[in-house]
């Protein structure tokens, strides 16, 4: 009896990761069907990862995604550490809440607003309305992050800064600054995924004028899949999974270096 | 006049920085808000300000469409509490019960879906559930079925599918609560004669109670407003909140019911979470009161 109860979890966990990755492996076995049409496996191929280096739609759309993605990055840090590192603690303890109010709402909550403004002011949308959109996304995760971060933040050193005769700008380049990129690379990688991945938001800001990557592929999923869709999708996971490793790789070394 | 602004600025620099990111957020996200509160009550696209009327919502409230919000609710709940019963085992496998070489191979499995397209995700169920699908194949070749099932394009479809997306959503606030537990607060209550599901009602889960209201809420609310799932794996036929506000303001072109439409999905949800919230004082009450007395 506790031989089988001894063995409960751990089967409950390989059951599980089986069912989070069994599709995955399905998606990418898939790349390399010779079949465009059915489902089924003919032959193997690896034509349709060739074939993705001359659709120029999507590229195009990787190009719209990386720009909307940097902007809001930039956008919602300067943003975000504009009221964090010089607003006056008083207000920002007060003012906080209003920054929880995107990530308690379902997004489509967000879209439908900023469609409505939009449409309201007559603006007409496309990559700038999609900025805006991600922006404020981006910065429902920068400014708890920062502030937490920035409340950790040792007071007598800055005090120390001051003490030695430093300005407000020096000391906020040489000694705040330096403190707390770490959390400012984490916030900005978040929203860069964020924006890159966001499809909701996109869907009802971008228009018909610009498409990013999300929705390039959406399309095609709707309009009948293609194996370009499983190449691509490969590719993507191999990025990915190599991005996450050298982070993780990254942190590892950090904390034994801390040692 | 140019000296008086510089010097304006530089005695309220706290104040002038707090201005940008606050005016951001109110203006695209706290008017936008009240915009669509009133567009719901507006009674037609560019009718005269004051020209308000109820005629929405009633007409949402008494047709067929308030069964989408009750269905939707529905499913986010069922959703919900499939991803707490599968994950909570596998959360305090890793957090409590491994070595520290599979924790870490266990929790980079799970944080890659995080960084991956969700699209991608969820369209590659296509391949296990489709006609020609890898069920289907395994099961018309082990001779189980005669004839292919039809498992996409439906409710149930997509049940497996939001569970399966949102299941990391759920795991991740777990692992975080329960790996913060002690062993030794475990074995205490071990030492002291409490059976192991003694020990798991009355110490593990009161004490993970806030992971479980976190990844509660990190599940419930999008699942709520899910869009993408059911337009992908329904194939489009099986209308949600999500997909019928995008119809309204998208496809017809009815911002008005589209507005009436959301206000009435959110007054749902914030009744849902606040129902939530009591919910969780609950038990733990009832176990303080357990020792009280």
């Amino acid at each position: 009896m506790k031989n089988i109860a001894s063995y409960f979890l751990p089967v409950c966990v390989a059951l599980l990761y089986l069912f989070l990755y069994l599709p995955i492996f399905v998606l990418i076995i898939f790349s390399f069907n010779n079949n465009a049409f059915t489902q089924s496996w003919t032959s193997f191929t690896t034509h349709w990862y060739a074939d993705l280096f001359d659709t120029a739609e999507l590229w195009d759309a990787l190009k719209n995604s990386l720009i909307v993605a940097c902007s809001s990055v930039a956008l919602s840090l300067t943003l975000g550490s504009t009221l964090i590192f010089f607003g006056s603690r008083f207000i920002v303890q007060r003012l906080l809440f209003l920054f929880y109010g995107s990530l308690a709402m379902p997004e489509i909550v967000l879209a439908v607003g900023l469609l409505s403004l939009f449409s309201f002011l007559s603006v007409s949308l496309g990559a700038t309305t999609l900025i805006i959109g991600h922006t404020l996304l981006g910065l429902g995760y920068v400014i708890p992050i920062l502030h937490g971060r920035f409340v950790e933040l040792d007071v007598n050193l800055i005090e120390a800064s001051y003490d030695l005769g430093a300005t407000k700008q020096q000391t906020f380049f040489k000694v705040v600054l330096p403190l707390l990129a770490p959390a400012l690379i984490a916030a900005g990688l978040l929203v860069f995924i964020i924006s890159l991945d966001d499809f909701i938001i996109s869907f009802f800001c971008a228009g018909a004028s610009v498409q990013t990557l999300p929705l390039y592929i959406f399309a095609v999923i709707r309009t009948g899949a293609s194996p370009l869709i499983n190449a691509l999708s490969t590719i993507m996971l191999m990025v990915s999974s190599i991005l996450v490793l050298i982070l993780s790789f990254l942190q590892v070394k950090k904390i034994r270096g801390q040692r | 006049m140019k000296f008086k602004l510089k010097n304006f600025i530089s005695k309220n620099t706290s104040f002038i920085s707090t201005v940008p990111a606050v005016l951001w957020q109110v203006l695209f996200l706290y008017i936008p808000l009240v915009l669509v509160v009133y567009m719901s009550l507006q009674r037609y696209t560019g009718a005269a300000f004051f020209d308000l009327t109820f005629s929405h919502y009633y007409a949402l409230l008494t047709s067929s469409y308030a069964y989408i919000i009750v269905r939707s609710a529905m499913i986010a709940l069922g959703v919900t509490l499939f991803c707490l019963v599968l994950a909570y085992p596998v959360a305090y496998f890793l957090a409590l019960r491994t070595s520290e070489r599979w924790k870490n191979i266990l929790l980079f499995l799970l944080t890659l879906p995080f960084w991956t397209n969700f699209l991608i995700l969820i369209y590659s169920w296509v391949f296990v559930l489709d006609q020609n699908g890898l069920i289907n194949t395994i099961l018309l070749r082990l001779g189980i079925i005669q004839e292919p099932l039809h498992m996409i394009y439906n409710i149930y479809a997509i049940f497996i599918v939001m569970i399966y997306y949102y299941l990391p959503f759920m795991m991740m606030p777990l692992y975080t609560i329960l790996e913060k537990i002690q062993h030794e607060v475990l074995e205490a209550s071990m030492d002291l004669g409490a059976t192991h599901w003694q020990t798991f009602r009355r110490i593990t889960v009161p004490l993970s109670m806030s992971g479980i209201k976190t990844g509660v809420f990190l599940v419930f609310v999008p699942a709520f407003g899910e869009f993408a799932i059911p337009a992908i794996i329904g194939g489009g036929q099986q209308m949600f909140v999500g997909s019928l506000i995008s119809h309204y303001f998208l496809v017809t072109r009815d911002n008005q019911l589209g507005a009436a439409f959301t206000i009435i999905s959110g007054v749902v949800l914030i009744t849902c979470a606040l129902f939530f919230n009591w919910l969780c004082k609950v038990p733990l009450q009832t176990v303080q009161k357990e020792m009280e007395s």
